[in-house]
C-alpha cells in the first residue's frame, strides 16, 4: 500500500492545476490517471478561455452573460468566483509559460465567442487546450509531482462517511493497488461518451461521478448535457465555435443562413443550445442535407483560415474530405459536454468529508443548463486552483484514517468474477445498447413517453452487467476488462440522466421537453440531485444561489 | 458492395498461448466511407477480437495516444485513412511503433520517451518579468510556434534513424521540446538546457534523416528545432563538441575557398589528436585516390562574392544580437 | 526538346568522390544531355551551415539559384544532400516573399563589393538530382532505348538514403513512404531489384566525426540488410551515401565481424554500366570495396 496525503484522480486541467497547488503547500500529492496526462480530453478543447481582461468590459459583464447562458440555473456564488479570477488565472498561466495570441500593440488577443456580450475569448490558434494542458503538465513535472499513469480506479473507499483513498488497477500488469490518502480529489472530466456520437474522446466515460455515487455523493443537474452545434458529420468531430467566432456562417441545404429567424440579435453567435435547436429544426423542416447543416468558412480566406483555424482545416480535410477554403462543412449537433457532476460547493467539497471533485466531473455549479463557450477551460483552472487550496487546507489538518481491511480482498472479488465468467454476455453489444438509447431518447428534444422508453432499455442493460463474460483474460494492458469497467460507469449515469430529465418537466438550457417547451421559474428553478442507495436511485432538488441577476427571459 | 481490406496485424502477448515472441494476425475489415485506421481497430476489438489492445482516446490527432507503424511509417491511426493508405501499399500492414519496447500488441513502453523529454528540463523558467508585465508580440512567439503544437505522439522517435541505433540519443521529440523553451523570450535558462544537449547522445548527434520532420501529424518539425538549437548552441559560445567543430569547420571552409574541403574538415574535428588515428584509414583512402589535396584545394571563382556575403551577414548578425541585448 | 542543365556536383563528388561526376559527365553525353557548368558555385551549406547561421545559409544558396537564373536553366545534382538543402532553402524563399528580399538585399550587400554585375533570385529555378531527371524528364522508355549492355546478371539494391526523399514537402519527386524512381532506374537499365528494409533510411554520414559508434553501426545494418536480401550491389544517388557504403565497409564488418563485400555502384556508374561504358572510364578503381564481383565477366 502507499500512502500519500492527497489524491487526485484524472490528470486534466483540474486535476492537474489543483495537483500544482497542492504541492505548492507543500504537501504529497499523487495523480491517479487512466491515460497519460497530456492524453486527458482537455487537451482538446479548441476555441478558448474566457476572461474580461479589457477595460470596457467587466467580470460583473462575464458574469451576466454566465448566468444568462445558464439559463439562471447556474449558481451565481461560484459564477461571481469565475469571472472575478479569470483575468488573473490567464496572467498566471502566462507566467507559467502559456502563449495566448496577441493583439497589434502586444496584447493578449481576444476573439468573440458565443452567448458572450463582449469577445473575451483568449486563444492560442485553434489548440487552446492543447497548450493549457501541455503548460499544466510542465508544472506538474517541474515539482517532481507523482504519477501513477495507466491506472484505472475501480474504487473510491469511503467508510463511515469518510474518504480513505481509492483502489486502482495498474494496466501494464493488471495489478490491483491501494493508495491510502487523507483526501481524494476526483478531476475526471465528462460523460460524453454515454452518447454514440459526441465530440468527447473515447474516454470520457464519467468514471468519476460514477465512483462518488456509488460512494454515496449526490450528482447534481445530470440531465444537462450541452449539444455543441457544430461537429463533423460522419465522425462527430469537434470544430470548434471560435470558427463562427472569427466570422463563420451557418448555412442550410439551400445555401441559405438561417440563425436569424431564431436568433436574430447574435445569429451563429447565439448561446450553443439556442443555435443546436435551431440547426435541428431546420434539419426537421426539410432544409437539411442529409442530417446536416453546413458550416461556411470560405468568405474568411485561406490566409485567415489557415492562421486562426488550421487545425479546424486539417480535420475537416482528414476526417471530412472537405476543404473548408473551398467548400462548405456538413456539420450536426452531438454531445459535447456535461454540465452535471458530482455535486460540491463552492470549495469542490462534496457532502463525503475528505471526498472533493472539480472541473467537468464537478456541479458547482457555474454552467447551470447551459454553458458558454470559453467557460469550461477558465472552470478547470479556476475551480482546479481554487479546490487545490481548499483540498490543502483540509489535508494540512486532516488525520490519516485507516484503509478498511477487507476493501481490497472485495475489489480484488469483483475483477475475478468478471475475468472467470466463462459464458456470458457482450460487453459492447450491452454498450452500443445503451449509447443507441440515450441517443434517441435523451438527445436534444426531449418528451416523457420517450425517456420512459429509454429509461426502460437501459434498466433493461444494466441488469446484463453481471454476466458479461471476457474474451481477454490476459493482465498485461486487458483493454476489454477496462471497457467493462467503464460500461458500468456509462450506464450508472445514463440512469441518472434519464431520471433528472424524465422528472424535469419544463425546457431550460440545453434540456429541451417537447411536452414541456417552456422555461418554469416557480417549479424548477431547482438543481437536481441524483443519489444511489442500496442499489437505487433517489432523486431530490435544492435551491439555486441568485445574488445579482434575477432570471430573466433569455433572448438571443 | 462495400470493399472488405484485409489488416495484417503484428500481436504480442509476453504472457500469451505463443510465447514470448510477436506473430501476425489477418482481420477483414469491411470499408465504410472515409474510415481511419483507428475506426478499423475499434471495429477489429469489438466485432472479432477483443483481446488486441491499443491506446486510443481523442480520435481526433490531439492527444497523441494511437501513434503505430502503418505500412512502415509511423502514423497516428486516428489520422490516417484507409482508402488513400491501401491504394497506395496495395496492403495494410500496422504494427508497434518502432524504436520502442513492445509492452503488448500496438502498446508500446514510452518510459525513455518521458525520462528524455525531463533531461531537457521541459518547462519554462522565467527570466525576471519586466515592470508591467511581458509584452509578447505574435512576431515573438513565431519561432517557437511550430514546436509548440507537438502532441508528444512519439511517431519522430519511432522514425528516427539515430535512436534506431543509439536508445540514448535525446531524440527529435525532446528537441523539439527543448527549442519551445529555449527560443522563448521569457526563458531564463536557455544556457543549461543547451549546455545539457550539446553532450554526447545530444542534439550533435542526429543524423539529419528528416524521417521526424517528414512523418510529424503536427508539422512540428522537429529537425528544424534542431537546427535552431544547435545555432542557438553555437552562438552561446558551446562549441567544444566535435558536432559543434564539424559545422563551425564547413563554416570556415566555405569562407576560405567556397567549398567543402574534407580533410581541413576532419583534422578541425576531431584536432590533432585523434586525427592521428585515422592516418591508416587516410592512407588506404590515398591508395584509391581518394585524398584531397590537404594544401592545394582549389577555390572557386568569384569567391570574393562568398566573402562578402559573410562579412554583411556578420554585421547584420552583430546588430541584430546588440538589438536582442 | 533537348535537356540543359545548370550541373551542380557538389562538393563532394569533386574531390572524393570524383568518380561519380566523371561517369556522370560520360552518361549525359551518350544521352544528350547537356550539362553547364557553374564554375562560380559555392558549397551549399552541405546541411551544416544550418546549424550555424540559417540566413548565410540562404543566403549563399540565393547566389547559387541566381548564378542558375541568370543561365536560365534548372540545376542538376549528383548529390542528395545538395539536393535537400538547396530545395529546401528554394523552399523557404518561396513560401516568403519577405524574406527573399531580406536576402537579395543580403546578397547585393555581400556582392557590390566583389563583382561587377548584381546577383538576384526571382525564386523561378527547380533543383533536380540524376535520379530525378532519368525517372522524370528524361523518360525511363527512353533510357530504356539507350541501353546496350542490359544488367541483367545483376541484382542490385537501391539505396536512397534520406535526402533523396526527405522533406518530401520540399523535395515532392518521389514518395518517402514508397519511393519507386530508383528501381525504376534499375529495372530500365535491366537490372533485378532486390527489396530490402533500410533503402530510404540514412547511411550514418552526417555522423561520422561526431558519433562514429553511432555511423558506422548505421552503415552496418545498411548493407547487412542488403546483402541478406541477396543483393549482388547497391546502388546510390548519393555520393556520401557512398562514402559511408564504400570507404567505410572495412569499418563497418569490423563493427559486426562479419565480412560484407558489398559493391557499391554510383547511380551513374549503374546508367554507364549498361551504356557500355569501361571501369576505368567510370573510376571504379577508386573504389574501395572492389566491383569485379558484380561486373559479370
Amino acid at each position: 500500500m502507499v500512502i500519500h496525503d492527497v489524491i487526485v484522480i484524472g490528470a486534466g486541467l483540474a486535476g492537474m492545476r489543483a495537483a500544482v497547488e497542492l504541492a505548492e503547500a507543500g504537501l504529497d500529492v499523487a495523480i491517479v490517471t487512466k491515460v497519460h496526462p497530456i492524453r486527458s480530453h482537455s487537451v482538446a478543447a479548441q476555441g478558448g478561455i474566457n476572461a474580461a481582461m479589457n477595460k470596457a468590459d467587466s467580470w460583473k459583464d462575464h458574469m451576466y452573460d454566465t448566468a444568462k447562458g445558464s439559463d439562471f440555473l447556474g449558481d451565481q456564488d461560484a459564477i461571481e468566483v469565475l469571472c472575478k479570477e479569470a483575468p488573473e488565472n490567464i496572467k498566471e498561466l502566462e507566467r507559467m509559460g502559456a502563449i495566448f495570441n496577441r493583439d497589434d500593440k502586444g496584447n493578449i488577443a481576444q476573439r468573440a465567442f458565443g452567448g458572450a456580450g463582449y469577445a473575451r475569448t483568449c486563444y492560442l490558434a485553434d489548440r487552446t487546450g492543447h497548450s493549457m494542458l501541455h503548460i499544466i503538465f510542465e508544472q506538474v513535472i517541474a515539482r517532481g509531482i507523482c504519477r501513477y499513469n495507466e491506472w484505472h480506479v475501480v474504487e473510491v473507499i469511503v467508510e463511515d462517511g469518510v474518504a480513505r483513498g481509492v483502489i486502482a488497477i495498474e494496466l501494464l500488469t493488471g495489478k490491483l493497488h491501494r493508495l491510502h490518502a487523507k483526501a481524494v480529489l476526483l478531476a475526471t472530466g465528462g460523460y460524453g461518451r454515454v452518447f454514440s456520437a459526441s465530440t468527447n474522446a473515447l474516454s470520457s466515460t464519467g468514471d468519476g461521478m460514477s465512483l462518488a455515487l456509488r460512494a454515496g455523493a449526490p450528482l447534481m443537474d445530470m440531465e444537462f448535457v450541452q449539444f455543441h452545434p457544430t461537429t463533423l458529420k460522419r465522425t462527430g468531430i469537434l470544430m470548434t465555435e471560435g470558427a463562427r467566432g472569427e466570422g463563420g456562417y451557418l448555412i442550410n441545404a439551400n445555401g441559405d443562413r438561417f440563425m436569424h429567424k431564431y436568433a436574430p440579435n447574435k445569429l451563429e453567435l447565439a448561446s450553443r443550445d439556442v443555435v443546436s435547436r435551431a440547426e435541428q429544426e431546420e434539419i426537421d423542416a426539410g432544409f437539411g442535407d442529409d442530417g446536416c447543416v453546413f458550416l461556411d468558412l470560405r468568405h474568411l480566406g485561406e490566409k485567415k483560415i489557415s492562421e486562426k483555424l488550421p487545425q479546424i482545416r486539417d480535420l475537416a480535410i482528414k476526417f471530412e474530405g472537405v476543404d473548408p477554403v473551398k467548400d462548405p462543412i456538413p456539420v450536426k449537433p452531438g454531445a459535447h459536454y456535461s454540465m452535471g457532476g458530482i455535486m460540491t460547493d463552492i470549495d469542490g467539497k462534496t457532502p463525503i468529508k475528505g471526498l472533493f471533485a472539480a472541473g467537468e466531473s464537478a456541479c458547482l455549479s457555474v454552467h447551470g443548463a447551459n454553458r458558454l463557450g470559453g467557460n469550461s477551460l477558465l472552470e478547470a483552472v479556476v475551480f482546479g486552483r481554487r479546490v487545490g487550496r481548499g483540498v490543502a487546507k483540509f489535508a494540512k489538518t486532516a488525520k490519516l484514517y485507516p484503509f478498511p481491511e477487507d476493501a481490497l480482498k472485495n475489489a480484488a472479488h469483483g475483477i475475478a468474477l468478471l475475468m472467470n465468467r466463462e459464458v456470458g454476455e457482450s460487453a459492447s453489444k450491452i454498450v452500443d445498447g445503451v449509447r443507441k438509447a440515450m441517443q434517441k431518447h435523451c438527445g436534444i428534444y426531449r418528451d416523457k413517453k420517450s425517456l420512459e422508453e429509454g429509461l426502460a432499455k437501459v434498466r433493461q442493460l444494466a441488469a446484463k452487467l453481471d454476466e458479461i463474460a471476457l474474451v481477454d483474460t490476459g493482465d498485461i494492458f486487458n483493454t476489454e476488462m477496462i471497457n467493462v469497467l467503464e460500461l458500468g460507469h456509462i450506464v450508472e449515469i445514463s440512469e441518472a440522466m434519464l431520471l433528472g430529465a424524465l422528472n424535469r418537466e419544463e425546457s431550460r438550457g440545453s434540456h429541451s421537453r417537447s411536452d414541456f417547451p417552456t422555461r418554469d421559474d416557480e417549479n424548477w428553478l431547482k438543481h437536481t440531485l441524483v443519489y444511489l442507495e442500496d442499489g437505487k436511485f433517489r432523486v431530490d432538488y435544492k435551491g439555486v444561489s441568485i445574488t445579482r441577476f434575477q432570471p430573466e427571459e433569455r433572448k438571443y | 458492395m462495400r470493399q472488405v481490406i484485409k489488416f495484417k496485424i503484428k500481436r504480442f502477448d509476453p504472457m500469451g498461448a505463443e510465447g514470448n515472441a510477436p506473430y501476425w494476425q489477418a482481420y477483414n475489415v469491411k470499408l465504410d466511407h472515409g474510415m481511419t485506421v483507428l475506426e478499423a481497430l475499434l471495429k477489429i476489438e469489438k466485432n472479432d477480437d477483443p483481446t488486441l489492445s491499443f491506446r486510443r482516446s481523442c480520435r481526433s490527432a490531439i492527444c497523441g495516444s494511437c501513434a503505430i507503424m502503418i505500412n512502415g511509417t509511423s502514423k497516428l491511426a486516428c489520422h490516417t485513412q484507409i482508402a488513400p493508405e491501401f491504394e497506395k501499399h496495395g496492403e495494410m500492414v500496422i504494427g508497434p511503433l518502432d524504436n520502442y519496447q513492445v509492452l503488448k500488441d500496438m502498446i508500446v513502453d514510452f518510459t525513455p520517451f518521458w525520462m528524455k523529454m525531463e533531461r531537457v528540463k521541459p518547462y519554462l523558467v522565467p527570466k525576471k518579468e519586466p515592470k508591467g508585465g511581458w509584452v509578447i508580440t505574435n512576431e515573438d512567439t513565431k519561432v517557437i510556434d511550430a514546436s509548440q503544437k507537438c502532441i508528444m505522439c512519439g511517431s519522430c522517435n519511432g522514425a528516427c534513424n539515430s535512436q534506431e541505433i543509439d536508445e540514448g540519443y535525446i531524440g527529435p521529440s525532446a528537441s523539439a521540446k527543448a527549442w519551445r523553451f529555449v527560443g522563448d523570450i521569457r526563458e531564463g535558462d536557455k544556457r543549461l538546457r543547451l549546455d545539457r544537449i550539446s553532450q554526447e547522445h545530444g542534439i550533435w548527434d542526429c543524423v539529419r534523416c528528416v524521417s521526424c520532420t517528414e512523418v510529424c501529424p503536427k508539422d512540428v518539425a522537429p529537425m528544424t528545432a534542431i537546427e535552431k538549437l544547435r545555432e542557438e548552441a553555437l552562438a552561446e559560445g558551446l562549441d567544444d563538441n566535435p558536432g559543434a567543430k564539424h559545422a563551425l569547420a564547413l563554416v570556415d571552409s566555405v569562407k576560405r575557398v567556397g567549398r567543402l574541403d574534407e580533410a581541413t574538415m576532419t583534422f578541425k574535428t576531431l584536432g590533432f589528436l585523434r586525427s592521428l588515428g585515422m592516418i591508416p584509414f587516410g592512407l588506404k583512402m590515398q591508395m584509391h585516390g581518394k585524398m584531397p589535396h590537404p594544401i592545394l584545394f582549389p577555390a572557386i571563382g568569384k569567391l570574393d562574392e562568398v566573402r562578402g556575403i559573410y562579412k554583411a551577414r556578420e554585421r547584420q548578425r552583430k546588430n541584430e544580437r546588440k538589438k536582442k541585448g | 526538346m533537348a535537356l540543359n542543365y545548370a550541373y551542380y556536383p557538389g562538393c563532394a563528388s569533386q574531390e572524393i568522390t570524383k568518380e561519380a561526376n566523371k561517369t556522370t559527365r560520360k552518361v549525359a553525353k551518350i544521352l544528350g544531355i547537356g550539362l553547364h557548368e557553374m564554375p562560380d558555385a559555392n558549397c551549399c551549406g552541405a546541411g551544416l551551415m544550418t546549424d550555424y547561421d540559417r540566413k548565410l545559409w540562404l543566403t549563399l544558396n540565393a547566389r547559387i539559384f541566381a548564378q542558375a537564373e541568370a543561365m536560365g536553366m534548372d540545376i542538376m545534382t549528383i548529390c542528395s544532400t545538395c539536393l535537400m538543402v538547396m530545395n529546401t532553402a528554394n523552399k523557404e524563399l518561396r513560401d516568403d516573399p519577405v524574406l527573399l528580399k531580406e536576402v537579395n538585399d543580403l546578397m547585393a550587400k555581400g556582392v557590390a563589393k566583389g563583382s561587377e554585375a548584381a546577383l538576384c533570385y526571382s525564386g523561378k529555378v527547380e533543383i533536380k538530382q540524376l535520379l530525378w531527371v532519368l525517372a522524370g524528364e528524361y523518360g525511363l522508355e527512353k533510357l530504356k532505348a539507350k541501353v546496350k549492355r542490359p544488367l541483367s546478371w545483376l541484382k542490385a539494391a537501391p539505396f536512397y538514403g534520406c535526402h533523396t526523399l526527405r522533406p518530401s514537402d520540399a523535395l515532392g519527386f518521389d514518395d518517402p513512404e514508397k519511393p519507386w524512381s530508383l528501381e525504376a532506374v534499375i529495372k530500365a537499365l535491366g537490372g533485378e531489384v532486390v527489396d530490402y528494409k533500410g533503402k530510404t533510411r540514412c547511411c550514418g554520414f552526417q555522423v561520422d566525426l561526431v558519433a562514429p559508434d553511432t555511423a558506422v553501426s548505421m552503415t552496418a545494418k545498411r548493407l547487412l540488410d542488403a546483402k541478406d536480401m541477396g543483393a549482388d550491389c547497391m546502388v546510390t544517388p548519393c555520393p556520401f551515401c557512398h562514402i559511408n557504403l564504400d570507404n567505410y565497409q572495412g569499418m563497418a564488418e569490423k563493427k559486426v565481424a562479419r565480412k560484407i563485400s558489398l559493391p557499391i555502384f554510383h547511380l551513374p556508374q549503374l546508367v554507364g554500366l549498361a551504356l557500355g561504358l569501361n571501369e576505368a572510364e567510370m573510376g571504379l578503381d577508386r573504389h574501395m570495396v572492389s566491383p569485379e564481383s558484380a561486373l559479370n565477366k
